[in-house]
């Protein structure tokens, strides 16, 4: 077997970025008069995380750490060091949900999901050795796992093992790389400190008294001469960690209906704020049943405050439907008048019945799976080709044509169109050579200031005798130069 | 030998003329001259070689097709000879999401990469750029397109063409020669020619139809002077309207 531990440490953290990164995409207008009193919606504000039980930050971000604040640090400690540090609170329980959340994300691309969530981290082992059967290899099922994971926003480090335990090892100690082959697992596995098992202290400081620190000395002792002095329940762990037994472990099965718990980043007091949390939770809802090939005729939000009792919305429509487009509307609709009795802390998505789709319908069908089928084939590309072999154009904040189009979404939302923008350009222009006549043009563009060099161009559309349009240009020496195709 | 001769009589993918109609799902091409010759348009599947120097608007020509049928799939753009330019996408009618752009070192790579995203089904489109290719590669790319219902251009440089129909006329001079290397086993062979101010198309060879050469139809695929030039040519008047109110 061949399993991979994927350790999550900052869940909290990461919702609360995910969710305010989400608000500022799709309200821009909405984030700018937030933004200016409170300050938490730039990335550049420390946050951490604050458990009350041991008192001791457990996690915080960049920033807080630059700040001299770090994990393990009093709440006094923190407050002492960072005086505007932003805190959120723990609660294991949401930290679950969103654990659960990401097994969900996963779960259309791996079967065997385990859940293993402690008291103050989560983790999700995927069982891996199954599945390469199905992916064509090793490269091309990891790569589109990560894929899926990065496009949770979720920090993790990682570890692969024959048993999850022993991948917990490798993970928990940052291993962070794939490996498939039983000696490189064992000589990974060697270095650890047993700190990082799961060994109860007590075990661990008796092994410590016979200088036993690190799993390679542990694995290399007969499990007789162990069973001798330590209980049942060490010996099985040691054994698993060798890889020898493979306890029993609870499959993650995902529900019969529809639950999508979201802890907002801040408390929200007006109503109509909360319509990007809710716009959130409509995608994973489309999302829940186009795979499913399912359909729905009523979803209940529920609000949740401090102290008040949960405010319960329900939502029917007359027609079963799933997307996003059709359910906003109505949820709109619906908090038109409502007023919230206090702010509110968190919002759920509830979905109970559900409707089977029509098999008449055979443009639902067809694309069914295509979301899982355009990941598998991004992944598989990357693995052959190489990870900057496949990117996918996106409109840049530049009114240059060099600059026009970037390859990764620059997130700026000052984009430009223009009609006489090329199909294609060039790495950099060619000298024009041949006769053309011109078909469009003049279009004067300057350089931007902050360029390193400044120039100014005049672009025409030309064409050559066998009818090719190019995108030329005069520079300001009067030199022609051809920079694209018309296609 | 007879019976033998009329069991392969009666396999189905054996077309006669006489049977003019197919009851075959095609893409129009929004240009009616083209579409009558193409018996309704492009395939909505299998593999279309387009023969063309860069440039004389041959992606524009299938807009229709590229962008309005299975908008839920993927296009894929297999290295092409530039950077593609997303405003060009936008105008075009394609959304972002909706294009992936894979470049590759060799040509096997890129056979490689088209024959995985046909196969895939997450494509609706795929456009390969590539300077040869032989029978064997076409008939796999073929395959794989119309199991998996997509559709796969393939875009080559117009040298090839014109070496294989003088290549055409050496074996109607006598040199029997079974096959060209450019007669390929695939659903239809175009190769454009830019005129002035129109494009001509040549069908070199199409399933279930006849091949004919020289349908001109005019293709506008860049903005274009024309609003000035009839400005100015029109601008007389107002000239004259201006000299007499001073």
């Amino acid at each position: 077997m061949l399993w991979a531990y994927i350790y999550c440490y900052q869940l909290t953290l990461d919702s609360h970025n995910y969710a305010a990164k989400h608000k500022a995409v799709h309200y821009p207008e909405s984030s700018i008069d937030t933004a200016n009193t409170s300050s938490w919606l730039t990335s550049s504000a420390p946050i951490a995380v604050y458990c009350s039980k041991v008192n001791k930050i457990i996690q915080c971000n960049d920033v807080a750490k630059k700040e001299g604040i770090d994990i393990g640090h009093g709440l006094a400690q923190a407050a002492a060091l960072c005086p505007y540090i932003h805190i959120l609170p723990f609660n294991a329980e949401s930290e679950r949900q969103i654990l659960t959340q990401l097994a969900h994300r996963l779960y259309p691309l791996a079967s065997d999901i385990v859940l293993d969530s402690h008291a103050y981290s989560g983790g999700l082992a995927v069982r891996l050795d199954n599945l390469v059967h199905y992916y064509g290899g090793h490269a091309p099922l990891w790569k589109t796992l990560t894929q899926a994971l990065s496009e949770s926003d979720v920090r993790y480090h990682f570890g692969c093992a024959w048993t999850i335990e022993a991948a917990k090892v490798l993970a928990l100690r940052k291993h962070d790389s794939y490996l498939h082959a039983l000696d490189d697992i064992k000589k990974a596995l060697n270095t650890c400190p047993l700190s990082l098992t799961a060994l109860a202290p007590n075990v661990i400081e008796s092994l410590a008294r016979v200088g036993v620190t690190r799993v390679q000395q542990l694995l290399a002792m007969p499990v007789q001469e162990l069973g001798r002095r330590f209980d049942n329940n060490t010996i099985v762990y040691l054994t698993a960690l060798r890889g020898e037994t493979f306890p029993r472990v609870t499959l993650f099965r995902p529900l019969e209906r529809f639950d999508n718990f979201l802890l907002l980043p801040f408390d929200v007091e007006n109503i109509q704020h909360l319509t990007p949390f809710v716009t959130q939770q409509f995608e994973h809802l489309a999302y829940y049943l186009r795979a499913r090939n399912l359909y729905t005729s009523s979803v209940s939000v529920h609000i949740h405050f401090r102290e008040a009792s949960p405010i319960n919305i329900a939502i029917h429509s007359a027609l079963p439907q799933s997307s996003v487009k059709s359910w906003l509307p109505l949820f709109t609709l619906k908090i038109e008048n409502l007023v919230l009795p206090e702010p509110a802390t968190a919002v759920e998505l509830k979905c109970q019945e559900f409707e089977a789709v029509d098999t008449h319908n055979g443009d639902f069908f067809s694309d069914r799976f295509n979301d899982v089928a355009q990941k598998q084939l991004i992944g598989r590309l990357n693995a052959k080709l190489g990870d900057n072999s496949t990117f996918q154009p996106r409109a840049g904040n530049s009114h240059q044509f060099e600059y026009m189009t970037v390859n990764e979404s620059s997130g700026s939302e000052y984009t430009y169109c223009s009609d006489t923008a090329p199909t294609f350009t060039f790495d950099s222009p060619k000298p024009l050579t041949q006769p053309t006549q011109i078909c469009f043009g003049p279009v004067r563009l300057h350089s931007e200031w902050w360029r390193d060099r400044t120039n100014q161009r005049d672009y025409f559309i030309a064409q050559t005798p066998q009818s090719v349009r190019l995108l030329v240009f005069k520079d300001e020496k009067k030199q022609w130069w051809v920079h694209g195709l018309f296609c | 030998m007879n019976k033998t001769l009329s069991v392969l009589n009666n396999h189905p993918h054996i077309w006669r003329a006489r049977e003019q109609k197919q009851s075959e799902a095609k893409y129009s091409l929004g240009f009616p001259r083209l579409d009558e010759a193409l018996n309704g348009g492009v395939a909505s599947t299998g593999l279309v070689r387009v023969a063309s120097l860069t440039g004389v608007g041959e992606l524009s020509l299938f807009k229709d097709v590229i962008c309005h049928h299975r908008t839920h799939k993927l296009v894929v753009f297999i290295n092409p000879p530039g950077h593609l330019q997303s405003p060009w996408l936008e105008n075009l009618g394609l959304k972002a999401e909706q294009v992936l752009v894979v470049k590759t070192q060799v040509q096997q790579e890129s056979l490689w990469a088209a024959e995985q995203c046909l196969k895939s089904t997450a494509c609706h489109c795929v456009l390969l750029w590539s300077n040869t290719i032989n029978q064997k590669e076409a008939r796999r790319l073929q395959v794989a397109a119309t199991h998996n219902d997509a559709l796969c251009l393939l875009y080559t440089p117009l040298q090839q063409s014109l070496s294989s129909s003088s290549k055409q006329r050496n074996n109607l001079q006598g040199s029997s020669q079974a096959h060209s290397s450019d007669a390929l086993p695939i659903t239809l062979d175009l190769c454009l020619q830019g005129n002035p101010h129109s494009l001509s198309v040549n069908i070199r060879k199409q399933r279930h139809g006849w091949p004919k050469d020289n349908i001109v139809i005019l293709h506008k695929w860049t903005p274009d002077n024309n609003a000035i030039k009839w400005a100015m040519a029109h601008n007389t008047l107002s000239d004259q309207a201006l000299h007499s109110v001073s």
